[in-house]
């Protein structure tokens, strides 16, 4: 009977990983085969899809998108560090209800974002901001409460005893910020950025209102195209932008250095 | 405890709390205030608004009470996050519970193949199932080789499709709520029962299973509420003919443009996920109590 279950364990465990991997192989496949019937073997492989992708088509919405996704992590980064501030270094009297108004976007589901700014742009009478700037706004609602927990946990758990020596030692305040908080947050700053940074590029339920001709983000312009064809191509797309947020998480990292604090080794 | 003295320092600080200590928060709240609490009021606004004359009206609160087609799409809705989180629950606490007892060196590896494909965004995997699910795909290939079926089996555009599109995408948030959960629990308490001689599946049914539901019901939770609130998943693998509430809205300001119509829908869709999150976090919380967590 023991036996059965620890089978079975390991056989289910084995099996929702498969699920886990198989589509993401099947995709891998799929860009690498030569017509648009899957194909496995490595023989067969080609890279004509990504040859494909050298054209105007795909680099604009790309460029695109990584411009959007850019300006939403410096943002978000920004305002999340100011907010962060705030409520975690400076204690301001009421900092929970504040924290709560920060995080409120997390409660609304980005559909119901969408449809609110793209009613509030459209009849406010700033249609000039559908588009580009419009998508940046949205991105950075969207992206400031993961920005803003994130900060505000590493300042939580920054040795306030360091902020002190250096208040005894007769730092100012702005020299106490910027020679030993920021040094000391940084790793929670530049992971709250990777975070904006991926959501925004990744992001279809906010992105798909506020696009428009000539101003459509990469995930937006797959999903367009997916509708009429399932074309190999797609499957070269999906696996150079992720190539591409895997290059930027490591790019971040090396700046930041913050995946000590993410597998929890935060000194 | 004469270190208690070295607090002094920062003490005034702390007293000297002005109004100054909010200039930083004004940045943040500014671009909230218009990009998401204006709009939002704007959005109820409009709901009450009739569609052509903009007068006051509670039309569209009716129409989607009464719209045959509507409601069909709320309870695909609930029926399809029901299914989504269930799926989700019994996927991912087998890999949690592994994720939480391993000591092995596959741990690491187990841990990023459950996370990873987070990083691969919606799309890349919509199109994944898509390629596997459709007609011609890769399952139907291989059903109609195989000799099982004559004609491929309608896996994709349908909610069979959509669920498992949506289990993929929302799988790895519940692992990662079961795990803290049974990372909570004390293994001891596993290893006395089976020191006393309780078999393993009575461990499961009376030790790990009560002590996890905590995590159970904030993995449900979860993954109701991302699978009611997705788009992507829904437009690509549901079709034409499978529509949600997230999917109904984006038709109602692409197609119809009819505001007040997409801003009943968004509402509707906001105050089910309110509902829902408030009522699993009293449950929550009563279970925390009771089991003294």
């Amino acid at each position: 009977m023991n036996r059965l279950l620890s089978g079975l364990f390991w056989i289910s465990l084995c099996l929702i990983l498969a699920f886990i991997t198989l589509p993401l192989l099947v995709v891998v496949a799929a860009s690498l085969s030569p017509s648009s019937t899957v194909t496995f073997s490595p023989a067969d492989w080609t890279m004509k899809w990504y040859a494909a992708l050298w054209a105007s088509k795909w680099l604009d919405p790309f460029i695109l998108s990584a411009k959007i996704a850019v300006i939403v992590s410096l943002v978000s980064g920004v305002l999340g560090a100011l907010g962060a501030y705030a409520i975690a270094y400076e204690k301001c009297p009421g900092s929970e209800a504040i924290m709560a108004f920060l995080l409120s976007p997390l409660a609304v589901p980005q559909i119901v974002k969408g449809v609110a700014i793209v009613i509030f742009l459209s009849s406010a009478g700033l249609y000039a901001l559908l588009g580009t700037p419009g998508l940046i706004a949205a991105h950075i609602v969207l992206t400031l409460p993961f920005a803003a927990r994130m900060i505000a946990t590493s300042i939580y758990n920054f040795d306030k005893n360091l902020d002190r020596a250096a208040q005894i030692l007769g730092a100012s305040k702005w020299q106490r910020i910027r020679h030993v908080l920021l040094p000391l947050i940084k790793p929670g700053v530049f992971s709250g950025m990777t975070f904006a940074f991926i959501i925004s590029f990744n992001n279809i339920p906010l992105s798909v209102f506020l696009v428009r001709p000539g101003q459509t983000t990469l995930p937006i312009t797959v999903i367009n195209y997916m509708e009429y064809s399932l074309d190999p191509v797609l499957a070269a797309v999906n696996v150079a932008s992720l190539i591409f947020i895997l290059a930027t998480i490591f790019l971040f990292e090396k700046l930041g250095g913050f995946s000590a604090q993410i597998h929890g080794g935060s000194k | 405890m004469t270190i208690v003295a070295t607090d002094s320092p920062a003490a005034p600080a702390r007293r000297a709390f002005t109004l100054r200590g909010y200039v930083p928060l004004f940045p943040p709240f500014a671009v909230l205030l218009l990009f998401f609490a204006v709009p939002i009021g704007m959005m109820i606004g409009i709901s009450v608004q009739d569609p052509k004359t903009s007068q006051f009206s509670m039309a569209s609160y009716q129409r989607f009470l009464t719209d045959g087609l509507i409601i069909a799409g709320l309870f695909r809705t609930i029926l399809m996050s029901g299914l989504v989180a269930i799926c989700v629950t019994v996927m991912a606490y087998p890999v949690a519970y592994f994720l939480a007892r391993s000591t092995s060196r596959w741990r690491a590896v187990v841990f990023a193949l459950a996370i990873a494909p987070e990083l691969a965004g919606v799309v890349l995997r919509t199109y994944g199932w898509l390629i596997i699910l459709e007609d011609r795909g890769f399952v139907n290939d291989a059903l109609i080789w195989l000799g099982f079926v004559s004609s491929p089996l309608p896996l994709a555009k349908n909610l069979f499709g959509v669920v498992v599109g949506l289990t993929h995408v929302v799988l790895p948030f519940g692992i990662l709520a079961l795990l803290t959960s049974i990372q909570g629990i004390d293994p001891n308490i596993e290893k006395a029962a089976q020191i006393l001689g309780a078999s393993r599946l009575s461990v499961i049914r009376h030790i790990l299973l009560p002590l996890s539901i905590p995590g159970i019901v904030s993995s449900l939770l979860i993954s109701f509420t991302m699978a009611a609130s997705a788009y992507a998943t829904p437009a690509l693998l549901g079709g034409a003919r499978f529509k949600v509430l997230a999917t109904m809205i984006f038709e109602q300001i692409m197609f119809y443009i009819n505001w007040p119509m997409a801003a009943v829908m968004a509402i509707v869709l906001l105050v089910l996920m309110l509902a829902i999150t408030f009522a699993g976090g009293r449950v929550e919380t009563r279970l925390h109590k009771k089991l003294n967590i």
